[in-house]
């Protein structure tokens, strides 16, 4: 691709719009040098969904395409700028729904060739993660960020804040879906989390012993051990015509996964000397996983963040922070970019 | 007047840039699964082989469907911000009106597989008489050549064996049939009497450059579309939605609901 303006530096203002579509939010925003936000529009669309008891793809779709436009024109308003003034333009390409993704990112690709501005593909993950240098720009570096979802699970050393190392990820399901898949083997519902969590608040967490998953010095994670062993107490404790506790096995069940997550995060800290933690993803929003690990950074005078409850859902902000650190390192896409629903970090 | 038409309703791929009357550039692909990764820097390679800027473009045309959902909000997405950056006017096409629009005959009936023993169709008749002497002056003035067509029935899905029944009033006529499934619509309709014909297959075919000269003379009479409200013809619901009303439906309209 041909730019019409020659490509800026750190030292010049980098005005750069973001559109997020991924699931079933419909955003744009307007980022002045990432971490300041001109503008932050988000159309949702929960309503639409809820009777159906989940996010019916084809409907999103339909959705996303219909707000697209007028979603852009008001960020572009709050913000007071117009098309030509943009120095960039990003889209989320994934992970997320296909149909969502490509309404966001066609868009982004068609003003990307209009304008002949260069065009950021974001990976949504590390925009929830970025919504931390929104809410705290002077978060104190180096740092270690755990990041854990229904379909991520990964720990990564930022040195600063322009790129980031993963240390570890999960070798087979995110501790999200072993939430997700014991809670539902329990018969306590959808989400997981949520639900494992109150069950958890009356249980005893030292009632049953399960396994920590040991991949020795790695800092990767593992939790279809614990998941098979969870349904092999539960169906030996059938057959044996005995009541299970839920309380104490949800709160036993519980503490392994946060067991798992907090020894190796504090871990990559000690190894790594960090200075903040950061936890970011829907299972970070798990009160004793911070309560576990607040206690942990308090004995060793560290801080810890997550993201303020706005930037928790999807919004453009956070991909048009992460955008800007591509900007600086001259990370563009080239228009032949596609969706990837499955993206890793 | 610089048109650009797009069409990733099906798997081709179309693309076409028309200046005046004279076809600058096509393309016409057979790329299944490609359009996303394909749309956007084709239209730029478009634009390079040619003297022409997209800065320069004064209007597109685009096909709204029957197709595939998410080929045509490709296409339709790109549209609307071009339109939106450019600050020019866009015609939607319907798939089937295109697929029309390039054959001759009286009576045309365009089909799409909507699968399950289902069409989406419409019949068009070639204009004659006084709308087609307006249509043609105008187009004279603006430099085009046309054949104006009429959807005499509206784009809709159809049960294949319903057919004779939709189209009892034009028994009389010989109809032209393109696209697909052809040869099961032709069985129904030859059993119930109807003289029907096979278009020629070197125009039984969806096409950018017949899709541009459509859109110009559309836009020639100042017949546009506004960016904001387009979208698909999606012809059905989302099968979610249709599960719901089958489901809840009912009740909820005993209930006194929605
Ligand atoms: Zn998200």
């Amino acid at each position: 691709m041909q730019f019409t303006q020659k490509i800026k530096n750190e030292t010049e203002d980098i005005l750069i719009l973001a559109l997020e579509s991924s699931c079933d939010e419909t955003a744009a925003s307007v980022n002045l040098n990432g971490t300041e936000v001109l503008s932050n529009v988000v159309s949702s669309q929960v309503k639409l969904h809820q009777k159906f008891g989940g996010v019916v793809p084809e409907i999103a779709s339909r959705k996303h395409l219909e707000l697209i436009l007028p979603v852009i024109d008001q960020a572009l308003v709050e913000a007071g700028v117009e098309f030509s003034d943009l120095d960039a333009v990003a889209a989320t390409y994934g992970p997320g729904l296909v149909g969502g993704l490509l309404v966001g990112l066609t868009a982004a690709k068609t003003i990307a060739l209009a304008l002949k501005i260069p065009l950021i593909g974001v990976n949504h993950i590390a925009g929830h993660i970025y919504a931390n240098f929104i809410a705290n720009p002077d978060i104190e570096k180096p740092l270690i960020c755990l990041t854990v979802s229904g379909g991520h699970t990964d720990l990564l050393y930022f040195a600063s804040r322009r790129g980031y190392k993963i240390l570890g990820s999960t070798q087979d399901d995110a501790a999200g879906e072993a939430f997700d898949k014991i809670s539902r083997f329990m018969g306590l519902g959808y989400p997981g989390g949520p639900a494992i969590e109150k069950a958890a608040q009356s249980g005893d967490p030292s009632a049953v012993d399960f396994p920590r998953a040991d991949l020795g010095d790695s800092f990767n994670f593992s939790f279809s051990g614990l998941k098979t062993a969870v349904m092999n107490y539960i169906n030996n404790q059938q057959q044996k015509g005995n009541l299970v506790n839920k309380a104490d096995l949800a709160a036993s069940f519980q503490a392994a996964v946060i067991d798992s997550l907090s020894s190796n995060l504090m871990a990559a800290v000690k190894k790594y000397n960090a200075k903040s933690i950061v936890l970011s993803g829907g299972v970070a929003a798990n009160q004793q996983l911070r309560k576990s690990i607040s206690k942990q950074t308090t004995e060793l005078g560290l801080k810890l963040y997550y993201p303020p409850l706005d930037l928790c859902t999807d919004n453009a902000a956070m991909i048009g922070a992460v955008a800007y650190y591509q900007y600086l390192e001259k990370d563009f896409a080239e228009l032949s970019l596609s969706a990837d629903p499955a993206l890793k970090l | 007047m610089l048109t650009l038409a797009i069409d990733t309703a099906t798997e081709v791929l179309g693309l076409a840039l028309l200046n005046q009357q004279q076809l600058v550039i096509e393309h016409n692909l057979h790329l299944p699964r490609q359009h996303s990764e394909k749309l956007l820097p084709l239209i730029e390679s478009m634009f390079e082989l040619t003297e022409f800027e997209v800065a320069d473009l004064s209007g597109i045309g685009v096909t709204v469907g029957p197709g595939s959902f998410t080929g045509l909000r490709i296409g339709i997405t790109t549209v609307k911000l071009l339109a939106r950056i450019f600050k020019i006017p866009v015609k939607g096409v319907s798939s089937l009106e295109l697929l029309a629009a390039a054959v001759e005959g009286e009576y045309l009936l365009p089909l799409f597989d909507a699968r399950r023993k289902r069409v989406y169709t419409a019949l068009y008749q070639r204009q004659l008489g006084k709308v087609a002497e307006r249509q043609q002056a105008i187009s004279a003035s603006n430099n085009l050549i046309f054949n104006s067509r009429k959807a005499i029935i509206k784009p809709a899905g159809i049960e294949i064996t319903k057919l004779p029944e939709i189209l009892a009033d034009y028994r009389q006529f010989k109809l032209t049939l393109l696209g697909e499934p052809k040869i099961a619509v032709k069985e129904v309709l030859t059993a119930a009497g109807f003289r029907v014909e096979f278009a020629n297959l070197e125009n039984d075919f969806p096409r950018a450059a017949v899709l541009a000269r459509l859109a110009a003379q559309y836009l020639a009479m100042d017949q546009s579309d506004d960016i904001y409200q387009l979208k698909p013809a999606y012809l059905k619901q989302p099968q979610a939605e249709i599960n719901w009303q089958q489901k809840y439906g009912k009740k909820t309209d005993l209930a006194g609901g929605n």
